[in-house]
C-alpha cells in the first residue's frame, strides 16, 4: 500500500489534483486491523503524506473501511464504490460530498496499480 | 477590392454599403475594403435582416457587442453553388434523402449546397455503401446533428461568458475585442476536432465492450418482447426531493449548483455498464445492461447521501425501444412513474428487479399501485442494503 500511495502522490495526474482537493482520508483495512491516514502535503512536502496510525495531528474528512481484498479490487478499478456500499463491502462515513470529489480523481490510479500488480504481485490480480 | 465588389460579397447594394460607412456602423473602414470591414458589413447585414435599426447596430458596435461575430468569418466555407439534383448525381444519393439528411444535421438553409456539403454527403454514401442500413444511418445522423449542435452551442456560450463579457467589462475597444476573439478562436479551433475525436474513440471502445457483454448476457435469457430496435435494459430515474422548494427558498443559482453536484455524483459513481441518457432539470435518466448492478448502485448511492435535498430513485427492468440515442416505450414510462412515487432517500423497484437481484439486497413489498397512464397495477418494493451481519 505504501507503493500505491507513493504512486498516488507522485503521478502528475493524481497527486496534484488530490492535494488541491484538500481532503484528508482515513482507510481502515478491517481484516488486517490496519489504519492509514492520508492528507494533502503541506508546502515543501510531496503531494500526499500518510501515517499508518490514528494518532495523527489532523482530522480525516472521509473515512472508508473495507477488507484488504476489497481494497485490492477497488484499486484495480474492479469495485464500484456505490455497489460495494450497497453490499456492505465498503463502509463510507464523513463528508460524502468530499468523497464524491475524490472518486474520479483516483481513477487514473487504477491502470498504474494494475501495472504494479502484474509486475510484482501477480497473485493479487483480479 | 472595389466598392461594387465589396457590396456584392456582402449581398447588398453599393449605395447601402456607402450609407453604412456614413452612419458609422463600419468603423474599421479606412478607405479600403479589407476582410475586417467586409466581415463587419456581413454582421451588420445579418443584424439588419433580424430587424435591428442602424442606430442600435452602431451602439452595439461601439460597445463591442458584435466583436464575437467576426469569429464567424473563420468558419465561412465555400458558396452554395450546387442544386440537390447536382448533389444527387455526384453522390449517388436520392435528392429526397439528401434533403432529409441535411435537415437532420440542421444544415438545410436553401435549395443549394456547397462543395463542403457534397464532401459530407460522399461520406454518408460511403457509410451506406459499406452496409449500414438506411434506418440506422438516419438515426445516427439525427444523433450527430443534435449532439454536435449541443457541443457548438456550449462552446459559443462559454466563450461568450468567460471571454467576451470580461473583455467588454475591461473597457477594451471593439477592434481589440474582435482581434482577441478571432485570435483565441483561431488557436482553439484546430484543437477541437482532435479532442472530440479522442473522446469519441474512447467512448466507442467503452460502449463496444458494454454491447458485447450485454449481448452475451441477453443470449442467456429468454427473448420475449424483443424485436428490431428493442432491447432489455435496466432503467433508473433519479431526481431531488423538494427541488422546487429549494429553488424558491435558496434561489436559482444555488439550486443549479445542487443539481450539478447531484448529476456529477451520479455520473462518477455509476457502474461501468450504465450511463446517463439525459437530464431534464433535476431529473436524471440512466440506462444500463445489468439490473443487479443498477439496483445496487441506487441503494449504495442513497447510502452516500447525507444532505438534503435527498434523491428519489426508481429502478425497473424491461424492454425499451432504442431510437436516436434515447430509450422509449411503456417500460421507460413506467420507471418514470415509479420514481414519482418515491420519497427522498428511497429506492423503489419493480418485480423484475426483485427477481433479478435476489438476495443481495433487501426488499419491502409496498404493494400494487395504479400508476398514471397504466391500466394494470404495478407491484413496487422499497430496496435497501441487507442488514449487517
Amino acid at each position: 500500500m505504501n507503493r500505491t500511495f507513493s504512486i498516488m502522490s507522485e503521478d502528475p495526474d493524481i497527486g496534484p489534483p488530490l492535494r488541491e482537493a484538500g481532503t484528508p482520508q482515513r482507510y481502515e483495512f478491517t481484516d488486517l486491523g490496519l489504519v492509514v491516514n492520508l492528507r494533502p502535503g503541506n508546502d515543501g512536502e510531496p503531494n500526499l503524506a500518510w501515517e499508518w496510525s490514528d494518532e495523527v495531528a489532523w482530522e480525516p474528512k472521509v473515512r472508508m473501511a473495507m477488507s484488504s481484498d476489497t481494497a485490492n479490487r477497488y484499486f484495480q478499478g474492479k469495485e464500484n464504490v456505490a455497489i460495494a456500499i450497497a453490499r456492505r463491502r465498503i463502509k463510507a462515513t464523513g463528508d460524502v460530498k468530499a468523497a464524491l470529489v475524490i472518486i474520479p480523481l483516483q481513477k487514473p490510479l487504477f491502470a498504474r496499480y494494475r501495472q504494479m500488480i502484474e509486475a510484482d504481485y501477480p497473485h493479487l490480480e483480479v | 477590392m472595389t466598392l461594387d465588389e465589396a457590396a456584392a460579397s456582402v449581398g447588398i447594394s453599393a449605395a447601402t454599403l456607402r450609407r453604412w460607412v456614413r452612419d458609422g456602423v463600419l468603423p474599421e473602414y479606412r478607405g479600403e475594403w479589407t476582410p475586417e470591414v467586409i466581415g463587419q458589413a456581413r454582421l451588420v447585414a445579418r443584424m439588419r435582416e433580424r430587424g435591428h435599426s442602424l442606430s442600435e447596430i452602431r451602439a452595439a458596435t461601439e460597445e463591442g457587442r458584435l466583436a464575437f461575430g467576426h469569429v464567424a468569418d473563420l468558419f465561412s466555407g465555400n458558396e452554395p453553388a450546387l442544386t440537390l439534383r447536382d448533389a444527387s448525381r455526384r453522390t449517388g444519393l436520392d435528392a429526397e434523402l439528401i434533403e432529409r439528411l441535411m435537415t437532420m444535421l440542421g444544415m438545410r438553409t436553401a435549395d443549394t449546397l456547397t462543395e463542403d456539403d457534397l464532401e459530407l454527403l460522399r461520406y454518408v454514401a460511403a457509410v451506406l455503401e459499406a452496409g449500414l442500413p438506411l434506418e440506422a444511418m438516419l438515426q445516427l445522423t439525427r444523433v450527430y446533428g443534435q449532439a454536435l449542435a449541443q457541443i457548438a452551442d456550449a462552446e459559443v456560450r462559454l466563450v461568450h461568458l468567460y471571454v467576451h463579457e470580461p473583455l467588454m467589462r475591461s473597457g477594451s475597444s471593439a477592434a481589440e475585442m474582435a482581434d482577441e476573439l478571432v485570435g483565441l478562436t483561431g488557436s482553439l479551433l484546430p484543437l477541437a476536432s482532435p479532442v472530440l475525436d479522442q473522446i469519441h474513440r474512447r467512448m466507442l471502445a467503452h460502449f463496444i465492450e458494454q454491447d458485447v457483454v450485454g449481448h452475451m448476457e441477453a443470449e442467456l435469457e429468454d427473448g420475449d418482447g424483443s424485436g428490431v430496435g428493442r432491447m432489455r435494459v435496466a432503467i433508473a430515474f433519479a431526481d431531488l426531493a423538494g427541488y422546487t422548494r429549494l429553488t424558491e427558498e435558496e434561489g436559482e443559482l444555488h439550486a443549479l449548483d445542487v443539481v450539478e453536484r447531484f448529476t456529477d455524483a451520479v455520473t462518477v459513481t455509476l457502474p461501468d455498464d450504465a450511463r446517463v441518457i439525459k437530464t431534464i432539470g433535476d431529473e436524471v435518466m440512466i440506462v444500463g445492461s445489468d439490473p443487479v448492478a443498477l439496483a445496487e448502485w441506487a441503494v449504495g448511492f442513497q447510502a452516500l447521501q447525507s444532505e438534503r435535498p435527498l434523491p428519489r430513485i426508481a429502478v425497473h427492468y424491461g424492454y425499451a425501444l432504442y431510437r436516436d440515442g434515447d430509450y422509449y416505450g411503456r417500460e421507460v414510462n413506467l420507471a418514470s412513474r415509479v420514481a414519482a412515487r418515491s420519497a427522498g432517500g428511497e429506492v423503489l423497484v419493480t418485480r423484475p428487479i426483485v427477481d433479478a437481484v435476489g438476495s443481495e439486497l433487501e426488499f419491502d413489498r409496498i404493494g400494487e399501485v395504479r400508476l398514471k397512464g397504466f391500466t394494470a397495477p404495478t407491484e413496487i418494493f422499497l430496496a435497501r442494503p441487507r442488514p449487517e451481519g
